[in-house]
């Protein structure tokens, strides 16, 4: 058999969200809405690379949709009879007159999108239904991407859906003043399938999906729903400038390759242009927010024809003003090398010291990696080589480890 | 049959005194096994542990279980990593042994038990 229709695909990938939050809205059963979706998402996926796609493919998906659930309910219903060995015929004709929709409304792929990133689910559960049911993933699509069996996937799926409905939520946008922070949570879910696909060790595994490519196609989504929202711009520039550099960061045989030591010419320059053209169009129209921030930063350093050419004093600005709006031991730990770029590196390590007795210093690698980056600037080789080995050691993903190791071993030991 | 391939050893010892090369090395003949043994469908499960030093052992302590910071095992005797393979004991052997080869630390290869498919 050969590969989907790429078009195909990404049709229906679009249309899923749509076609599940018009059920949805209607029934308010996620689960069964869902499976209802997924059913008519395959019946396309084998009948329109044959037969064509049809003129309104959102009312065709529809249409197959409602059918199923209908013919759901009514197995249901017809078993759940024969059980109580009652009959009643009623309420089937009604969901038969229903299948004559309305206008779709945009606003329900957005309803849909806030229900998978409710407060009450766990960061994995709604990490795992939104790709489901916004992005149209199977269950054994995101089981793969997160290297985990699929019957544990499937599990964390149904469970999540179970809490929704348990939390009483209803398909409905929130509250004027929950919005806020609604699509807060929702960027962050975002940023998580973004990293988790970005710092992922990336096997040869063909069938593993691009978590971050699909990242980067949600806040898309995303952002033609909310298009006043300067944060859901800035997480998509932030995207696209941080993935622009993909290319570059690993070498042919697998090994990391630190910003300062990438090839730039291998750089995805049209990621670039549009990250930028979102920057330069959001900056200053919206209040500004840590993801416009973060993206900035990350524009400066992608214009940068060489890492030597890069504005530090610029970033060191922004990093300033993200600590101010938003404070975190990360953004400290950035603006210390930002710092030690500007003033050198003893300034930095002065800033990282602020860091020692907090909580990044017992539950993070990158400390001890940034300090060791700078230890070995300033010339102190055997505390470099020291912080190197304990980086190494506390850090869990594979190419840092590699990374790491090789940097201490380059140096000579303490004597 | 299924074979555990196991190796041992934390961050520093397996290190100690190797030039940058070596290390290089070892990573590219990691990395290309593991590839080798995906392509060809043996490759069951592969993983790696964080290093031994990140562990924490429960122990059994005035009669109720207590977390303890540092592995059950001596680190240069702890689990750093392992490949499952479905193949035959030579072949699980000879994977093994390319691997001590270079890095002249022991490995261990152990069957893993049949059990009925969970329902």
């Amino acid at each position: 058999m050969s590969g989907p229709d790429r078009s195909v695909d990404d049709l229906l990938r679009e249309l899923a969200p749509r076609v599940l939050g018009r059920l949805a809205r209607r029934y308010g059963q996620l689960d069964a809405c869902e499976d209802a979706t997924q059913e008519a998402l395959l019946a396309a996926l084998t009948r329109w690379p044959a037969d064509g796609t049809p003129d309104r493919p959102e009312a065709w998906l529809y249409t197959v949709a409602h059918r199923s659930l209908v013919d759901h309910w009514r197995s249901d219903r017809a078993r759940r009879q024969r059980e109580e060995r009652a009959a009643d015929p009623g309420d089937a004709r009604l969901l038969e007159a229903a299948v004559e929709e309305r206008s779709p409304d945009a606003d329900d792929t957005l309803v849909l999108v806030f229900l998978c990133c409710h407060p009450a689910l766990a960061p994995t559960a709604q990490v795992a239904l939104t790709l489901r049911a916004v992005g149209g993933l199977t269950t054994r699509e995101i089981a793969a991407a997160f290297l985990v069996p699929e019957a544990t996937m499937a599990k964390r799926i149904t469970r999540a859906k179970q809490q929704i409905a348990q939390s009483g939520a209803g398909f409905e946008l929130p509250a004027a003043d929950d919005v806020v922070d609604r699509v807060r949570a929702v960027l962050s879910v975002l940023y998580l399938i973004f990293n988790e696909g970005y710092t992922a060790t990336s096997g040869p595994d063909l069938h593993r999906v691009d978590l971050s490519s699909e990242a980067i196609r949600l806040a898309r989504l995303l952002r033609r729903l909310l298009p006043a929202d300067g944060e859901v711009a800035g997480l998509l520039a932030l995207m696209l400038l941080t993935d622009a550099r993909r290319p570059a960061r690993t070498d042919p045989d697998g090994a990391l390759v630190p910003l300062e030591d990438q090839d730039r010419s291998l750089w995805d320059s049209s990621a670039i242009r549009e990250g930028l053209a979102l920057v330069s169009d959001t900056l200053g129209r919206f209040p500004v927010g840590p993801y416009q921030l973060q993206a900035a930063i990350a524009a400066l350093h992608d214009e940068a024809p060489t890492a030597d050419a890069t504005d530090w004093p610029q970033i060191l600005a922004l990093y300033d003003t993200l600590e101010r709006i938003a404070p975190s031991p990360m953004v400290t730990l950035s603006r210390a090398v930002a710092m030690a770029n500007v003033h050198g590196p003893t300034a930095g390590l002065a800033l990282l010291g602020t860091l020692d007795d907090g909580d990044l210093a017992s539950r993070s690698h990158r400390l001890d990696a940034v300090r060791a980056h700078l230890l070995e600037r300033a010339g102190d080789v055997g505390a470099a080589r020291d912080a190197y080995l304990r980086s190494a050691r506390a850090t869990a993903s594979l190419p840092e480890q590699r990374y790491l190791q090789l940097k201490a071993s380059r140096l000579p030991r303490r004597s | 049959m299924k074979y555990m391939i196991m190796m041992f050893g934390g961050v520093g010892a397996s290190l100690e005194g190797r030039s940058p090369e070596w290390i290089s090395g070892m990573h590219a003949l990691l990395v290309g096994l593991d590839a080798q043994l995906r392509e060809s469908g043996e490759l069951v499960d592969s993983q790696k542990l964080i290093d031994p030093t990140e562990a924490k052992t429960v122990r059994f302590v005035d009669a109720k279980a207590v977390p303890t910071d540092g592995p059950f095992a001596e680190v240069k005797e702890s689990l750093a990593g392992y490949w499952i393979i479905e193949a035959s004991e030579e072949r699980a052997l000879e994977v093994a042994a390319r691997c001590v080869d270079y890095i002249g630390f022991p490995m261990e290869v152990r069957q893993i038990m049949d059990q009925p498919p969970s329902t």
